[in-house]
């Protein structure tokens, strides 16, 4: 009985992990959104602040669930597995708050005419995560088929990695400003690294559901 | 009484080897504590005793007979053989050193019943065989079944978990129904006022006893020495070696749970790759089983001659 309880306890706080990760990816592509619009810092910095706020609850829930897990309601082994797949999925609200971070902290311009690229970036990366937060989940409720939804997380990750090179091209194709533009090509990688967060969590779910394949 | 306190020290010297065999692999695995498993296969061990302990008593007191101190000499000889391989982490057969000490005595006073050690002996080798092939077959069966039942991994874990407690459980209650012939199986009908079921009852807490005091360090060398396991396939092993002991509990040979449960990793090792047993484990398993026979057969021998001539 305890175990079972245990069980539902851990399930319901790993989708609510999984919904605070979607909902600080949701503020990012706001924030960036918001940015583009009106390049203002002060109009920009309630949307950024969203993202750091997020950011912390999914970390607070994340440590819920470690002290839950320690309790030693699970075979070792799974809670090592699961308490690993968190601490990835962990990087993807971390990488998200840490391109704001850097938009805020080295006042980053984003040139107008590469706008659209950027929100496109975005909207790529924001749909990986969904793509990871659908297989995580499916480790919770048919984990067999986890691993079919990882084929997903790899796809739109490629997509964005051409996105973030055609993207980089284009810039150094130009008349090269200075360190604007490196700092602006930095930017380009730190968004695209949200994607390969993403897409470790999907190596990390395949390797969960290897283990357990009879 | 006195030739009893030997069965009594054999069925400790089996508790703490044996035990490994039912729950090593769930206990290494860290999967259940140790003290849950002692309990749990201490009570079933005794009910399995009880219960179902008569048959092989039977058998193994016909297979010759003994006098009294020639009864003390034969536990005591396969006690100190099954001892000496515990402290060396070693899961071994206590069929063998028992069969072993009577065999030696018997060769030496030419008493051997050779169609009752005959039927043992098929026994011994049809016990890792027969483990094989109930562990193929069990593993392809849950394996499908698991295949295509969607579940989260959660679920998973819970199911195997109840599974390794029922199947533990299962194996100790086999393992007192047939083992507890080794430990108090020669003294039937050579002790005035001792029934059967008494020496089923006084074997199985003999060996109860044993899982409880020494038992830990065979379960954890077994648990993680011949193949790493995870939760499934432990699930299988034990289940395979409680069945199969079981059956030989009830056709009342007594058979070693350590063949059967390396037939058993035998069976499952042909499914998904003998690469992932660890030969030398095996080897030195292998070796200790045939030094088992050997040993026990040299000290009752040894023990004959300077006690009984």
């Amino acid at each position: 009985m305890l175990f079972v309880n245990k069980k539902k306890k851990i399930q319901s706080q790993i989708s609510e992990y999984c919904q605070s990760v979607l909902e600080c990816l949701d503020a990012f592509q706001q924030a960036v959104k918001h940015y583009c619009q009106a390049p203002d810092r002060e109009a920009a910095k309630a949307a950024f602040a969203e993202v750091h706020k997020s950011e912390s609850k999914a970390d607070d829930i994340r440590r819920e669930i470690e002290v839950v897990m320690y309790s030693k309601a699970l075979f070792p082994e799974s809670r090592g597995d699961i308490l690993g797949l968190l601490e990835t999925m962990d990087k993807v609200p971390n990488q998200a708050e840490s391109a704001i971070r850097m938009i805020w902290n080295q006042h980053v311009t984003i040139p107008e005419k590469y706008h659209p690229q950027i929100l496109q970036l975005v909207d790529v990366c924001s749909r990986t995560v969904d793509a990871m937060v659908d297989a995580a989940e499916k480790l919770f409720s048919d984990f067999t088929n986890a691993a079919v939804a990882v084929g997903k997380i790899d796809e739109l990750e490629s997509e964005a990695d051409k996105i973030e090179a055609g993207l980089i091209e284009e810039v150094f194709s130009e008349p090269v400003d200075g360190i604007a533009t490196i700092v602006f090509r930095d930017l380009i990688k730190q968004i695209a690294h949200i994607s390969d967060r993403a897409e470790n969590v999907g190596d990390k779910i395949r390797i969960i559901v290897a283990k357990r394949t009879i | 009484m006195l030739p009893l306190t030997g069965g009594l020290y054999l069925g400790w010297a089996l508790g703490a080897n044996d035990a490994s065999n039912v729950f090593g692999t769930a206990v290494a695995s860290r999967i259940i504590s140790f003290r849950k498993a002692c309990v749990l296969c201490s009570v079933a061990i005794i009910l399995g005793a009880m219960l179902q302990g008569e048959g092989g008593i039977h058998t193994l007191s016909g297979l010759t007979a003994q006098t009294q101190t020639s009864l003390l000499v034969v536990s005591v000889s396969a006690a100190i053989t099954v001892t000496l391989m515990t402290i060396m982490r070693l899961p071994i057969s206590t069929s063998q050193a028992i069969v072993g000490s009577i065999a030696g005595i018997s060769l030496a006073t030419d008493s051997m019943h050779w169609g009752g050690l005959a039927k043992v002996v098929i026994c011994w080798i049809a016990t890792p065989i027969g483990a094989m092939v109930i562990a193929y077959v069990l593993y392809k069966l849950l394996a499908a079944f698991i295949r295509h039942v969607p579940m989260s991994i959660l679920t998973r874990d819970k199911i195997l978990w109840g599974g390794l407690l029922i199947v533990g459980t299962y194996g100790s209650y086999a393992l007192g129904a047939n083992n507890v012939a080794n430990a108090t199986g020669i003294f039937s009908g050579q002790i005035e006022g001792i029934s059967d079921s008494q020496l089923a009852l006084f074997g199985g807490i003999a060996i109860a006893v044993g899982v409880l005091t020494y038992s830990k360090r065979v379960m954890m060398a077994v648990g993680s020495g011949v193949m790493p396991m995870d939760a499934f396939t432990a699930f299988v092993a034990v289940s395979s070696m409680a069945v199969t002991v079981h059956i030989f509990a009830v056709i009342g040979v007594p058979v070693s749970t350590s063949q059967a449960i390396i037939g058993s990793i035998m069976g499952i090792g042909a499914i998904r790759g003998v690469y992932a047993i660890k030969f030398r484990s095996l080897r030195n398993i292998g070796f200790g089983w045939l030094l088992t026979p050997a040993i026990s057969l040299i000290l009752a021998s040894a023990g004959y001659a300077i006690f009984c001539i």
